[in-house]
């Protein structure tokens, strides 16, 4: 029986009062890219610029490119195959890791990671940033006023993974 | 020659006692002191040794700008070497030492050098070192360095943190000053998101030296109503140290009076790259000191930093103060001197003085001698007396002097984008010399000096910054009641009345005299950036904050002419010295940089894996079933594979999702051999060049279905490809409907090689037909395993009956568990990196290190590949001439001929006659032990390439004297004709 292991199985956990990191699994990601219209009819709406997510029901699509969106839903997820042959389908559940920031110094943590204004005004719940961590590209995304979720290459999670706690050490528990 | 700690007064807390050490004595004051107050109000005149003279040296400033008290803070791991004792808040606990002085400051072998001066004038070591032979710099420059310099650093690791973290406001005002606050406040009022950085310990700027209750109200009800504002950060101990393109500044901020622990995340200094749409400067401005026989003896100080230390930190000299000055600014700190109990004359070069300033001078006591200066000053250690000359020719008994030679705006920060200063004859100071649309400034770094000055100009400066950041209404701030601007009124002197006797110092902490300048203009030396390096003046930490104006004045006035027409230095950053550590922030240890990892790595780590670097990715390098060492391991991988069958990890090889209508088209464009035809289930090996004709990347693709395609890279090119195949279909060939995606990440990769490659794949997907028709060589097919989609891709790096099997990468570990179960009666073991370079060298395959952007096609021996009908990307570069020359380096086999020797990667190659010298006829790329021919062999660039097969040649690895005769032979060292692959 073949099972999954996340790319965050040796990671340490992250131990904090006022503030969670964890691995959040259990999503599908896919990536499309062709005629708008020809998505927007299977998924719903896509969003009209890069830096706002679009959430139809279960899904949340992100727009990564000029007519290329990433599709991300439940882990058990028929979108793709609804998809195929309307656009270029590219299945990349496996590719990503996403790491869900959430507590009230959330916001401090992810101004030491990215280079991106992530004040309270700017950054709203819904707001996508598609920018790097460490070198790496990530993609942020704002889930509530102090939560957000983190895709980091999959290759790359670990190390993002303790470059986060690591920003984050000043509201980790006692070392 | 004394100081003495004020009865009351100051901003320091009386109730709160901080105990430190300095030079090993316990050293103690309040809570509010610096470092420099501390030792002041202990008497501590003498601080240290000078650069190159080694002369006594006290505390010159009370700001950033100090020359001459540079401790080294810390010991152990945290030394910190040339701090400006002036920019360190006491703390408990704090340790502090002198620096270029041995035993000690006070009795300092190397003042030797003092008396050999006449020797030491600026440019005496490029003369006297440079003899008599080549050569003998190097060896006297280690003497030199012992002899002169700061503090040195220590060469252990860091312990303390260092954060970076990024920000973004609308306005970022620098400086806290009279102008600073209010620019905070007119900008904070409008609504816009805005930075206060106060380099200062404390938000007020100049007013925190000041005495007036008034204006201390005004000031407290700034930084009160500031901290009331949300859309305000305000942050002290924060320096800006640099502006860049695009309104970048980069704050530094220091936190080591909080004694921060690492260990909890606690950082020293926080770096900030702020990204402000507008930025105003009230900057400030800093005062000269002027230049006079023996001019830096220790008490001989800043007026304005008498000024502050009596009024900021209630210190002051014991009985009298001598206060030179060319302006009226030098009588605030006289007039303050003097209220705190302080006997004080003032030498004023003006011939005559305002009679405003001598009533009030008058009231207090103070005595004026209008039209004089310092001829020289008594005393070594410390000021016993200053001798006047000019008007009133007297000998003033003291215990310090204050110079108040006139204010230089700090305009380092509106320089950095580029734009020089503009020298104002008014104020004699350079101001800056134009602004962006989004910078402003205002106050004293306008050459503003008066207070009401400095608030209406920095209010100013904040509505326009919120302006321009688009937030338009805000409110006025107003001047405390009674504020005048007092006169400034500089006569702009910068020699003393008659020629010094001694050293009369123009730059402190680089010992550079008057002579020295005077010199520099001898020997012909005119710009004044070559006056910098020839005489050192400008440079060391403090920059020249105190010393470029004198010494542009003094090199104008030996020229005859203006300073304008001097010019000036040119100001980078960082404004001031900063740790190491700031700049490198998180990013040292393991965070260096980012780290890469396999699907399958923790299998690896758990399964005895020694590991390497290639490149980002952490590598499997050999397992331990095969020994501890890897010289002696990665043979017996390599058996492993020749003999039965290995597993190795392949998941750093680049992949690439390829589809649309036009993929093969595109594909066949970007390849130098045809993919149009290729047919669904098969996969081809390819090569594509740069638009140059130089060989980029080689791979292979597969055909998943007509308009579906895999493609594998190197791992070393992977992300190059991908934007390369990204570039040309969003560049050149917008008309082809094709789509690309990385898949990288998405898939694991394992080869599975060897005779019994399909044995042992047999056994672990027992369902599905991988007869040699079924899955032919560079045939694929995707099967399902336990509901998961497994790519076979039948294709051989190491020339072996191989195997990829592709897996979606959260399911690399169980598959790689259950091949290496379900095969196991094969023999089948896991092989490394090393091993698996290994292989491919025997095979002849080229790879990274051949494939390194300078070989074209034909130098690889790849050339008859390429399609001679269709069109390529590098197709027409790579029939240049130089390309196509006989003369270059291609490939070779190569045999080592010396059983008892060894070859090494790197060797450079020459022909049997040829002098062992140079860069040779080529150089070893790959080398590897055969286990099959049971010698070393290797890959190998050589003039001519296969043109020389048969001959012997020599490889000379000159680092460690080693010479070895090879042959030339084919690149393929195994089997010829292929039939391992078919097998």
């Amino acid at each position: 029986m073949l099972e999954r292991r996340s790319a965050l199985a040796s990671a340490t956990p992250y131990v904090s009062g006022s503030l969670s990191i964890a691995e959040r699994p259990g999503f599908s990601l896919t990536q499309v890219a062709g005629v708008e219209e020809k998505i927007a009819a299977v998924t719903g709406p896509l969003p009209e610029k890069v830096a706002r997510a679009q959430v139809n029901g279960a899904l949340t699509i992100f727009r990564i490119g000029p007519a290329q969106f990433w599709i991300v839903g439940p882990e058990m997820d028929d979108t793709a195959s609804r998809l195929q042959g309307q656009c270029a389908v590219t299945p990349l559940s496996n590719s990503r890791v996403r790491i869900a920031l959430e507590g009230a110094p959330a916001r401090e943590v992810l101004s030491m990671l990215i280079p991106v204004d992530v004040h309270q005004t700017v950054f709203t719940p819904g707001t996508v940033a598609l920018t790097g961590i460490h070198h790496t590209p990530v993609t942020v995304h704002c889930t509530g006023e102090t939560a957000f979720d983190i895709y980091v290459m999959r290759t790359f999670a670990l190390n993002a993974w303790e470059v986060i706690t690591d920003a984050a050490r000043a509201f980790a528990g006692n070392p | 020659m004394s100081f003495r700690r004020l009865a009351q007064g100051g901003r320091i807390d009386r109730r709160r006692a901080v105990s430190a050490r300095f030079d090993g004595k316990p050293l103690t004051g309040f809570s509010g002191d610096t470092l420099a107050s501390a030792l002041l109000a202990g008497n501590r005149l003498l601080v240290g040794r000078s650069f190159k003279y080694h002369r006594p040296r006290g505390i010159l400033s009370a700001g950033i700008e100090e020359p001459n008290a540079l401790f080294t803070l810390g010991d152990g791991a945290t030394t910190e070497p040339n701090v400006a004792a002036t920019m360190v808040d006491l703390v408990d606990g704090l340790i502090a030492r002198s620096q270029n002085a041995w035993p000690s400051p006070d009795f300092d072998m190397m003042a030797v050098n003092s008396l050999l001066a006449p020797m030491f004038q600026s440019g005496f070591y490029y003369k006297t070192f440079m003899g008599p032979r080549k050569g003998s710099w190097m060896f006297y420059e280690p003497f030199i360095r012992k002899a002169a310099g700061l503090g040195k650093a220590t060469d252990r690791s860091d312990p303390d943190r260092y954060d970076m973290r990024h920000a973004f406001c609308d306005v970022l005002v620098i400086g806290s000053g009279p102008a600073g606050l209010a620019a905070a406040l007119t900008s904070g009022r409008s609504g816009a998101r805005v930075v206060l950085a106060e380099q200062d310990s404390e938000f007020g700027g100049s007013l925190l030296s000041a005495s007036d209750a008034e204006h201390e109200a005004w000031r407290i009800s700034c930084v009160e109503e500031l901290k009331s504002l949300a859309n305000v950060e305000a942050f002290t101990r924060t320096t800006v140290q640099g502006l860049y393109d695009g309104n970048l500044a980069v704050l530094v901020e220091n936190r080591s009076h909080l004694r921060p622990d690492a260990r909890k995340g606690q950082a020293r200094m926080v770096l900030t790259q702020l990204r402000a749409r507008t930025i105003v400067m009230a900057t400030g401005a800093i005062e000269r000191p002027l230049v006079f026989s023996n001019n830096d003896r220790p008490g001989v100080m800043l007026a304005s930093a008498l000024r502050s230390y009596a009024n900021r930190f209630a210190v002051a000299p014991e009985r009298r103060a001598v206060i030179l000055c060319n302006n009226d600014t030098g009588y605030d700190a006289a007039l303050d001197l003097a209220a705190a109990g302080v006997a004080v004359t003032v030498a004023d070069h003006r011939p005559a003085v305002s009679a405003e300033i001598l009533a009030r001078a008058g009231t207090k006591g103070i005595a004026v001698f209008p039209g004089s200066g310092i001829v020289d000053v008594e005393g070594t250690k410390g000021v016993k007396a200053v001798k006047l000359g000019g008007a009133h020719a007297v000998t003033v008994e003291c215990d310090a002097v204050g110079m108040a030679g006139g204010w230089s705006p700090v305009v380092h920060l509106s320089s950095h984008g580029g734009i020089k200063p503009r020298y104002e004859e008014s104020i004699a100071g350079f101001v800056p010399g134009g602004f962006p649309s989004t910078h402003f400034g205002a106050g004293a770094m306008m050459g503003s000096f008066g207070l009401s000055a400095a608030i209406a100009e920095g209010a100013n400066a904040g509505a326009s910054a919120a302006s321009a950041a688009g937030f338009g209404r805000t409110r006025p701030v107003y001047a405390p009641e009674h504020v005048t601007d007092r006169s400034y009124a500089i006569l702009p002197s910068w020699t003393p009345p008659q020629e010094a006797k001694g050293k009369a110092f123009v730059d402190f902490q680089s010992d550079v005299t008057l002579k020295d300048v005077k010199n520099a203009h001898q020997e012909g030396y005119l710009s004044v950036e070559h006056l910098k390096r020839y005489t050192t003046l400008g440079m060391g930490t403090d920059q020249g904050k105190t010393s470029n104006i004198n010494a542009l004045a003094l090199m104008a006035g030996y020229r005859g002419i203006t300073i304008p027409e001097a010019g000036t230095t040119t100001f980078r950053p960082p404004y001031a010295p900063l740790a190491m550590g700031a700049i490198a922030g998180r990013t040292r240890g393991a965070h260096f940089r980012p780290l890469r990892l396999s699907p399958l790595h923790d299998w690896h780590a758990r399964n005895g894996a020694t590991f390497i670097e290639a490149g980002l990715w952490k590598r499997a390098w050999f397992y331990s079933w095969a020994g501890d060492r890897p010289e002696t391991a990665y043979v017996k991988e390599m058996e492993l594979v020749r003999k039965g069958v290995g597993l190795a990890d392949v998941s750093t090889l680049g992949k690439i999702d390829i589809q649309g209508p036009d993929a093969a088209e595109f594909l066949n464009r970007v390849y130098v051999n045809g993919f149009a035809k290729l047919p669904v289930g098969k996969v081809r090996y390819g090569v594509m060049l740069n638009d140059d004709g130089i060989v980029l990347d080689d791979g292979t693709t597969a055909r998943i279905s007509e308009t579906k395609f895999y493609m594998t890279t190197t791992t070393a090119q992977a992300g190059e490809v991908m934007s390369w195949l990204e570039y040309l279909l969003q560049c050149h060939w917008t008309d082809l409907e094709v789509e690309v995606a990385s898949l990288t990440d998405e898939w694991a990769g394992m080869a599975v090689s060897g005779p019994k490659a399909r044995e042992a794949l047999a056994l672990a997907f027992p369902d599905a037909d991988l007869s040699n028709e079924a899955l032919p060589y560079m045939g694929c097919r995707d099967i399902a395993f336990d509901g998961v989609t497994v790519r076979l891709l039948r294709m051989s790096f190491s020339g072996e009956l191989a195997y990829e099997v592709h897996v979606a990468a959260d399911y690399a570990i169980s598959l790689w568990e259950h091949i290496l179960k379900a095969a196991a009666s094969t023999g089948i073991k896991p092989y490394g990196l090393e091993a698996l370079a290994s292989l491919r060298i025997e095979k002849g395959h080229v790879a990274g290190l051949e494939l390194d952007h300078r070989n074209t096609l034909d130098d690889l021996g790849l050339g008859k590949m390429a399609g001679k009908e269709k069109d390529y990307v590098g197709r027409a570069l790579r029939f240049r001439e130089d390309c196509q020359s006989p003369e270059r380096w291609s490939l070779v086999g190569l045999e080592l001929m010396e059983p008892d020797k060894k070859l090494r990667g790197g060797a450079i190659l020459f022909a049997a006659s040829d002098e062992i010298k140079g860069h040779g006829r080529g150089y070893i790329t790959s080398v590897t032990w055969s286990t099959e021919l049971n010698k070393f062999i290797a890959l190998g660039l050589y003039t001519g390439g296969l043109n020389h097969v048969g001959e012997e040649i020599i490889a000379a690895f000159p680092l460690k004297n080693e010479q070895a005769k090879l042959k030339i032979v084919s690149p393929h060292f195994i089997d010829h004709e292929g039939a391992r692959l078919h097998a």
